[in-house]
């Protein structure tokens, strides 16, 4: 009897696991489910995650998709931009699936390559508008404010998204950019050609702005010295010549007694003349050998 | 399944024993059946085991986990991420674990901006040799603001803040984040000049490129942060002469602009140093003359009033004066006394050009 409540309870168990997998499915984060009835998609799709409710196989069938959003890369394809110079451009997408119900009848079964290949034909078509409205400063350009690298990006991805929009298809675009830009071969060796005249003439401006700065610069030292030396000659006679007028300030003193002053100019007029190698030749009657005169052993003999 | 039938196999023997006790070969049977149901049963008791043991997993060291219970994460904002360590979860249908690989930095290359190479080739320096053109299939490169074409690439590292945006938005997450670097180069090169880029503003370069990632990174929602970024560029390498040549011409006019400001500070120092010495001496000049004429006029003041009171006695006393030191100094001092007879006496001088010793001969006849 327990056995056989036993084999019960395990058969129940069975048959509701086995219900479970017939009626319930789940939905992942990052899932999203459209469930069909009879082939025809039916209620809104499931895009929070969770287990959900349904009739089985035959009745009802479930699509899952990647809500997430995922990849892609358009060709490096070549373009003419507006002032008619060849420019490859290649371009990544962000995309994901906004509306799951939408997508799943546009595309057979669903299938994200199909919807690729759709994207990528948009892309091209927009891609080349776009490039085509702009002249090549546009995309390079030493002036931010005359870069329109952003707004070009802006205007593919205006152009993709309202495409989607029209064709109803149930895919948005979450961001757009410009993943490689190039130009065709027989242009970079153009490019080449010129960058290097450019780098020469970089090179004699170089030479000559060297020379010519360093020539400017000494001589506008030299003319600097000069011009400081003059200064200073002229501040030095101004300078000696505050001292004269110092000095006139002073002779008033002397012409008290001009007779005075002259002697003693004199005198050291005599005190600075006479030196070790001068000779002296005295007569008696300069004085102080005016003394010997009356000396007896110098007296005249008559 | 199974199971349900077995009570009824090893029933049935033991009833149509005692009918038939004679059947060895039907007991036999029984006893075998009898045994391999036991051991039936017991793998099917470790199957059962097994299956909810199943529900442990490990985390490892560089990575998170979430709990998928139904599709949906279990838990809520910061716990819903799992450490390393051993977790439990219930088997599939109800659970799922999913793993996300997070080393604390990551890191992603440019794809786009460089010449067709292998590590392998660079280390080795065995590149292919650079042809006359660049073919856009093979050959990145990037188009600076003054149309010039240079080489230029990227590495940047970031961490995953946001795990769960990082891996339940974005099917590869890690991809759109080496898109936006690529971009984020040619983005940048397209409104830096070719010289800014290699020589002259290279760190503005890679923070102008690091703040274009990080603001489309923050666009896109990516839930990663930036933490650095490095880039190289280079001329091409068909320039690569010509480049070089620019970059030593720079340095020689810096070399000479170098040489013409010693020039000009030596110049102007030593200019300045004689103008200061020559201002300098004026003043001294100044100062003696004033001094020497103040001296001279105080002298003449202390004198006056001695040489008014008797002015031939003054002169004479000076002159004494005056002669005393005279005649010490002065080497050769000769003196003439009067002839008796009171006429002039007559001097004879013989004066060499240049005495070697100041011996003036003055003969006396």
């Amino acid at each position: 009897m327990k056995r056989n409540l036993m084999t019960i309870v395990i058969g129940a168990v069975l048959i509701v696991i086995f219900a479970l997998l017939l009626f319930v499915f789940q939905v992942r984060q990052s899932e999203v489910a459209v469930v069909t009835t009879f082939g025809k998609p039916t209620a809104q799709p499931y895009d929070k995650p969770g287990a959900y409710f349904k009739w089985p196989w035959p009745i009802q069938k479930v699509y899952k998709f990647d809500q997430r959003v995922q990849n892609f890369e358009d060709r490096f394809s070549q373009n003419l931009t507006g002032d008619s110079n060849p420019l490859l451009v290649m371009v990544y997408v962000g995309w994901r699936i906004s509306d799951a119900k939408a997508f799943f009848p546009k595309f057979a079964g669903g299938s994200t390559v199909a919807a690729q290949n759709m994207l990528e034909s948009m892309l091209r078509s927009a891609k080349s508008a776009v490039v085509g409205q702009h002249p090549l400063a546009d995309f390079v350009n030493a002036d931010a404010k005359q870069l329109k690298f952003d707004a070009i990006e802006n205007e593919i991805e205006q152009a993709v998204q309202s495409q989607l929009q029209t064709n109803n298809c149930g895919i948005e675009i979450a961001f757009l950019g410009i993943k490689k830009l190039g130009l065709p071969e027989n242009v970079t060796e153009t490019v080449f050609q010129r960058m290097t005249s450019e780098r020469q003439i970089l090179i004699s401006r170089f030479q000559y702005e060297g020379e010519a700065e360093a020539q400017k610069i000494k001589s506008a030292a030299d003319r600097q010295a000069a011009e400081t030396i003059a200064n200073a000659d002229a501040a030095a006679t101004r300078i000696r010549g505050e001292g004269e007028a110092a000095a006139a300030r002073v002779l008033p003193v002397f012409q008290q007694n001009p007779e005075l002053a002259n002697f003693l100019l004199r005198i050291d007029a005599i005190k600075q003349s006479a030196n070790q190698r001068t000779t002296l030749i005295f007569d008696e009657r300069f004085p102080p050998f005016d003394l010997f005169r009356s000396l007896p052993t110098n007296a005249p003999s008559r | 399944m199974s199971h349900d039938h077995e009570p009824d196999h090893t029933h049935e023997p033991p009833a149509p024993a005692p009918v038939t006790p004679d059947d060895a070969g039907s007991q036999a049977l029984a006893e075998a059946l009898r045994s391999s149901f036991a051991i039936v049963k017991v793998v099917m008791l470790l199957m059962v085991l097994a299956f909810f043991s199943s529900g442990f997993f490990t985390v490892g060291p560089s990575e998170k986990a979430v709990i998928l219970r139904f599709g949906r994460p279990v838990g809520e904002g910061e716990k819903v991420l799992l450490n390393s360590g051993w977790h439990w979860s219930y088997p599939y249908p109800i659970d799922e674990v999913v793993k996300i690989p997070i080393t604390e930095i990551q890191k992603v290359n440019s794809t786009v901006g460089w010449y067709s190479t292998t590590a392998e080739q660079e280390l080795s320096g065995e590149e292919l040799p650079a042809g006359a053109s660049l073919n856009p299939a093979v050959d990145g490169y990037a188009i600076t603001a003054d149309t010039n074409i240079i080489h230029t690439r990227a590495m940047l590292y970031y961490h995953i803040e946001d795990p769960i945006r990082f891996v339940f938005y974005f099917v590869s997450a890690s991809n759109t984040v080496q898109n936006a670097l690529n971009n984020a180069l040619l983005y940048t090169a397209a409104h830096y000049n070719v010289d800014d880029i290699l020589t002259r503003d290279v760190a503005g370069f890679r923070d102008a490129v690091l703040q274009r990632v990080s603001n489309l990174t923050e666009q896109e929602q990516l839930g990663i942060a930036i933490d650095q970024c490095e880039v190289q560029s280079i001329p091409p390498r068909q320039l690569k002469d010509v480049f070089s040549r620019v970059t030593s011409a720079r340095e020689n006019r810096n070399k000479l602009l170098n040489e013409a400001h010693s020039y000009e500070n030596q110049v102007l120092s030593q200019s300045g140093a004689q103008a200061s010495s020559i201002t300098n001496a004026a003043a001294a000049d100044r100062a003696r003359f004033v001094e020497s004429i103040t001296a001279e006029a105080k002298r003449f003041s202390d004198l006056l009033p001695k040489y008014e009171s008797n002015p031939s006695l003054f002169a004479q006393q000076t002159l004494v004066q005056m002669m005393g030191p005279i005649l010490t100094n002065v080497q050769d001092k000769i003196f003439l006394p009067q002839r008796a007879d009171g006429k002039p006496r007559e001097l004879r001088l013989m004066l060499n050009r240049e005495p070697p010793q100041p011996k003036t001969a003055a003969p006396n006849p």
